[in-house]
């Protein structure tokens, strides 16, 4: 146990260090050179910002947040739905699934002016953008995962008269859970996408809105602020999710290098 | 629940097909294609209550298909199974397989693996959970109940899907080249274990394997199969006294019935 927390400090100790001395470099670079804020402010300026303008990035990062989890979860309920759709329907396999598969190569962010267009500048814009874009590598996962059971296992349960249903409750559902939680990452850091190009196109609240504002008015520290707050809020919700990854996904050892695929 | 019901004496031989006659499995002009290709091209035999068979042949000849026919996880083309006195028509509850590979579910521990044909048959569960722990006893693992199977190595994960298949005290115990995937000295040493678990429950036992060694060491018959098409080529009984220890290979009598495995193989091969 104490081996495996002294494990977790070194891979921990790494990266921290490595920041450490970018931001000591940015720093130290800014003042030289006597870079005026406007065009880059050093990180203790960012920070100063941050603490002293904590009031209004949180007013705007709240509903942001708000949306991005509520389409993410959206998209984890509707795509683990589909997902079973495409599992058990012949139709849904056969007809739909390659057309998800083939849709994924349309940027769904350029759909983000059309929503607006269809639901107007409120919520309602964000969180279906952030809905649609984490759909897909939810459903695509939790798909492979109900499908990825060994055909052994399979065999193994109809031996034993197991049904449909407990086949899908005691197989294919612990199985997929890998798939899901990869799913999740993948879908957790794209709502957030969808909620920001959302609060781009048109908004009046939210942390996207409040970077454009920032930038319109050359207040780049704020700026800053902003992205750096919404960095680490995504941080936060992806770490979430691995800690219930670790806790849910018990029986497989930790991996030692965490993958995510971008979309 | 009737376990110790229909055991026959302690201590003496367990029945055979021929002689006592009771047969539990009935296998009558069984014919398997798939397609253009046919597997199994007419096959007839019976296996005696308490019997431990062995299925012998070499690889690809249709032994696993014809174990699966029995388990009822594929129909036969022609000719039929019964299994005390039914038609084999899909999987039954007096059946218990083990595979190949241990199939564990690997977010389970070792007991909730055991466990897992009682929650798929809904059996009452504290009662099988003694069952379970006492299978585990005998399989010398009960030490490990607790622990996902990817802590244990690979003969303890077989041994794990022996306990399984055993749990809900089948009548019929099918085995699908069990130990196939393991080192020879483990091998041997599951062979040992598997007749001393066989001893103490008195199950039927269909065993296939392509190890010639394997089948005269375990069995009271063996019923060797020939290349595809596969038809029965030979039948062998085996009058080694029980148990048998890994020493009773190197006797002269064990070496005879060996040879004449092999040579009813090879003959098979020449043909």
């Amino acid at each position: 146990m104490r081996n495996n927390i002294g494990k977790y400090a070194a891979t921990i100790a790494w990266p921290v260090l490595v920041t450490a001395l970018i931001l000591l470099a940015w720093e130290l670079s800014v003042r030289a050179l006597g870079i005026r804020s406007i065009i880059l402010p050093p990180p203790s300026v960012v920070f100063e910002t941050m603490a002293q303008r904590h009031d209004l990035l949180f007013a705007h990062l709240w509903p942001s947040l708000y949306l991005t989890v509520l389409g993410f979860v959206l998209s984890v309920i509707g795509g683990i739905v589909v997902a079973v759709l495409i599992t058990y329907s012949a139709i849904v396999r056969k007809g739909f699934y390659p057309v998800i598969v083939v849709s994924q190569v349309i940027p769904k962010i350029s759909i983000a002016p059309l929503f607006i267009v269809w639901f107007g500048t409120g919520t309602m814009s964000s969180l279906l953008l952030a809905f649609l874009v984490a759909f897909f590598p939810m459903t695509i996962n939790a798909a492979m995962g109900f499908e990825s059971i060994d055909e052994d296992i399979h065999r193994m349960a109809r031996t034993f008269m197991g049904s449909r249903w407990q086949i899908f409750w005691k197989i294919r559902m612990p199985n997929a859970l890998p798939y899901i939680f990869g799913g999740m990452k993948i879908s957790i850091t794209l709502a957030i996408i969808g909620v920001i190009v959302s609060e781009f196109v048109a908004s009046q609240e939210g942390i996207g809105y409040l970077i454009k504002l920032a930038g319109g008015l050359l207040d780049t520290p704020l700026m800053l602020a902003a992205i750096v707050a919404l960095s680490i809020s995504g941080l936060a919700l992806y770490a979430i999710i691995a800690a219930a990854e670790s806790w849910a996904v018990y029986w497989q050892p930790p991996p030692e290098a965490v993958g995510v695929a971008g979309g | 629940m009737r376990s110790a019901v229909a055991s026959p004496p302690p201590g003496l031989a367990p029945g055979r097909a021929r002689g006592d006659g009771a047969a539990i499995v009935r296998i009558t002009a069984l014919k398997k294609t798939f397609g253009d290709l046919e597997a199994i091209r007419q096959m007839s035999f019976d296996v005696g209550d308490g019997e431990f068979l062995s299925v012998l042949g070499p690889s690809g000849c249709g032994k696993s298909t014809l174990l699966m026919m029995i388990a009822g996880l594929i129909d036969p083309t022609a000719g039929e199974i019964r299994v005390q006195d039914a038609k084999v028509a899909g999987p039954r509850r007096e059946v218990g397989v083990v595979f190949q590979s241990p199939v564990l579910l690997p977010w389970r521990t070792v007991l909730q693996n055991v466990l897992f044909p009682i929650e798929l048959l809904k059996l009452p569960r504290p009662q099988y959970r003694r069952r379970a722990m006492e299978l585990l006893r005998m399989a010398k693992i009960d030490e490990y109940a607790g622990l996902l199977p990817r802590q244990l190595s690979g003969g303890m994960r077989q041994r794990v899907a022996i306990c399984r298949a055993l749990v809900h005290d089948p009548s019929i115990l099918l085995m699908d080249e069990p130990f196939s995937a393991l080192d020879a000295i483990t091998r041997d040493e599951m062979a040992v274990e598997l007749q001393r678990i066989w001893q103490a429950n008195r199950k039927t036992v269909i065993f296939v394997t392509h190890s010639i060694r394997e089948a005269a060491f375990l069995s009271d018959r063996v019923v060797v199969m020939g290349r595809r098409p596969a038809t029965i080529i030979d039948e062998l009984a085996i009058d080694l006294p029980r148990p048998r220890h890994i020493a009773v290979t190197e006797d002269e009598t064990f070496n005879r019935l060996v040879r004449h495995l092999r040579k009813a193989i090879e003959a098979s091969h020449a043909e």
